[in-house]
């Protein structure tokens, strides 16, 4: 079977990573456009361009749920329009960096924190970035606490170079298939990846 | 008249280029793509045409042939450039195409393979002709360079000769005498802007520094009475005052200005001086994200009367966000292994159904011409 061309919508760099990842592990797409912008509000904005775009090329769209209530809601939210079939809109609950935690093993060894200090049903944390940077404000490697915990008495949310550091563990020591067994929402992902079937014609 | 269509081989970046523009161009993509290479051939033309300047001159500006010529190009193919000039939305009625290429023995200077002219269509002039093979020294030089042979098309020659390019540095302004050296021609920088501004005739010299002071109104409303002065020593100056100082504060001189203040100042003076294209570097820097977002519209009024067509470089989503950037104005340029590929936005059908949806160039065209990023590199390779 020839693979099927996709564009990507994204929010930040970390989830365009993630997507990018999953993607080349699942080895039935061809990724054309990563579109990513950061700031809130880019895709709420964008959406209802992806979905018309979505009848000449495949598209996934991919955010964060955050604070909204239940996925279904955030999609009928968003989109009032009817979706086309050819877009796929997932949405990590509650964001992206859930479904990093849910490999237990090699985050905690990327992190350099011991197992049995993380979490578990990563799917209910409340706010699993800030997890990510306690974690790593614990963490015995210097390079992980200096480059993902925001200085001290800072009101930035993130270190300088979280999503740099998280995506080099996104790219190498990830492993979708422990990931999945501990997040239904990022299983649930996956599943729809490797059954999405969109129909498209070559240019 | 503005520069309508511009095909190129072998160029810088490019292998191969065709683009038709309207009167205002936006060229965006990653950086090291080639938006300076491609304003560049512009100055070429300009270096070729102007009094003092040739193909000589244009091609030892800039080291040599084959700093000019494609890298990624095999062997050592000939550089062709051919534009079309015309009005606005009319069929072109200038085309000019001239291909250069090296002497293979001897002194190996740039020589002529063609140069050719169209008016309306019918071609003018073509070259080499029977003159040119008795003689093969006439190929060093363009026909466009000389006065006693285009004749009938120096309309084009001072076109060229009339492009300008910008890219004002305020501290280069604001100290010239802190940069030793002979001064670049053109003066692309800035660094005689000054000079240049006392050099004109003083009845537009005025009507010109009040329009800025207008304009500079939306970005800094303090500054006001903005006029040129020269001190004792003659030295050309611009002054203003800051009404939120003491009343009786003085007048402050460019010394005291802001970067952002002097590159508004500078850009302004450079869209109402002439009718000829402009070639802005990177209007945004130094600039507030809400000033630079007013840049079109400020263009736009300051250009009511004379309109010169204009082609900015930018990296600015604030700039690219506005709606009233339409597709057919914007220049992508993406690296590919065979040199620099560049596109019209509006070319491309996806960006076009996206843009008709109501996205802006900053939603569609700034991720496409994005840098790669985490975890990219793997797929593609």
């Amino acid at each position: 079977m020839s693979p099927i061309p996709i564009n990507l919508a994204t929010e930040d760099e970390l989830s365009e990573a993630t997507l990018l990842r999953i993607l080349r592990d699942l080895d039935r797409y061809v990724v054309g456009t990563p579109y990513r912008r950061g700031g809130f509000g880019y895709l709420r904005r964008t959406i209802h361009g992806w979905n018309s775009a979505a009848r000449s090329i495949p598209f996934i769209v991919l955010t964060d749920l955050d604070v909204c209530e239940c996925p279904a809601s955030l999609i009928a939210d968003w989109l009032t329009a009817p979706q086309h079939p050819n877009l796929l809109f997932r949405i990590a609950v509650r964001e992206v960096e859930s479904w990093l935690l849910a490999d237990t093993v090699n985050l905690s060894r990327f992190l350099g924190v011991p197992e049995r200090e993380m979490p578990s049903d990563c799917d209910n944390l409340a706010d699993p970035k800030a997890e990510i940077i306690e974690l790593a404000r614990r963490s015995r490697i210097r390079a992980i606490r200096d480059g993902i915990v925001p200085k001290r008495g800072s009101t930035a949310k993130q270190g300088p170079d979280y999503n740099g550091l998280l995506g080099l563990f996104v790219r190498g020591g990830w492993d979708l298939k422990a990931a999945a067994a501990g997040s239904p929402s990022l299983a649930r992902t996956i599943c729809r990846l490797t059954v999405f079937n969109p129909a498209w014609t070559l240019p | 008249m503005i520069i309508s269509r511009l095909v190129l081989k072998n160029w810088r970046n490019f292998r191969t280029l065709d683009l038709q523009f309207t009167d205002r161009v936006f060229v965006i993509g990653p950086n090291a793509s080639g938006k300076s290479n491609l304003l560049d051939v512009f100055r070429f033309l300009r270096d070729i045409a102007k009094p003092g300047g040739g193909l000589q001159h244009a091609v030892d500006k800039r080291l040599g042939l084959s700093k000019v010529r494609c890298l990624a190009a095999r062997r050592e193919p000939d550089v062709e450039i051919e534009v079309e000039l015309s009005e606005e939305g009319a069929e072109a009625r200038w085309r000019y195409a001239v291909g250069i290429t090296q002497q293979v023995r001897g002194r190996r200077q740039p020589i002529l393979r063609s140069e050719k002219v169209w008016k309306d269509g019918r071609l003018l002039m073509e070259r080499p002709d029977k003159d040119d093979e008795a003689d093969e020294d006439r190929l060093t030089q363009t026909h466009l360079e000389q006065i006693n042979s285009n004749a009938e098309f120096r309309d084009i020659a001072r076109f060229f000769e009339s492009i300008r390019y910008l890219h004002l540095v305020p501290q280069l302004l604001r100290n010239p005498e802190a940069f030793q050296g002979p001064s670049i021609p053109d003066d692309p920088y800035g660094r005689n802007f000054l000079e240049m501004v006392a050099k004109t005739p003083e009845k537009t010299r005025r009507s010109r520094l009040k329009k800025i002071e207008e304009a500079l109104r939306q970005a800094v409303p303090q500054l006001q009475g903005l006029m040129d002065t020269k001190d004792d020593a003659g030295i050309p100056h611009l002054e203003a005052t800051y009404t939120h100082w003491r009343p009786h504060a003085g007048r402050q001189r460019e010394d005291q200005f802001s970067d952002g203040t002097l590159r508004l100042i500078g850009l302004f003076w450079s869209l109402l001086e002439g009718e000829s294209p402009l070639l802005l570097e990177e209007p945004e820097l130094s600039l507030h994200s809400g000033i630079v977002a007013k840049l079109p519209a400020l263009f736009h009024r300051l250009q009511r009367k004379r309109r010169r067509q204009i082609f900015v470089s930018t990296h600015s989503g604030d700039l690219l966000s506005q709606k009233s950037i339409g597709g057919e104005e914007v220049i992508m340029l993406r690296p590919d292994k065979e040199g620099t590929v560049a596109e019209l936005a509006s070319s491309v059908d996806e960006v076009r159904t996206l843009l008709d949806d109501g996205l802006s160039i900053a939603d569609v065209a700034l991720p496409r011409t994005a840098p790669p990023s985490l975890g990219q590199f793997e797929l593609f390779e």
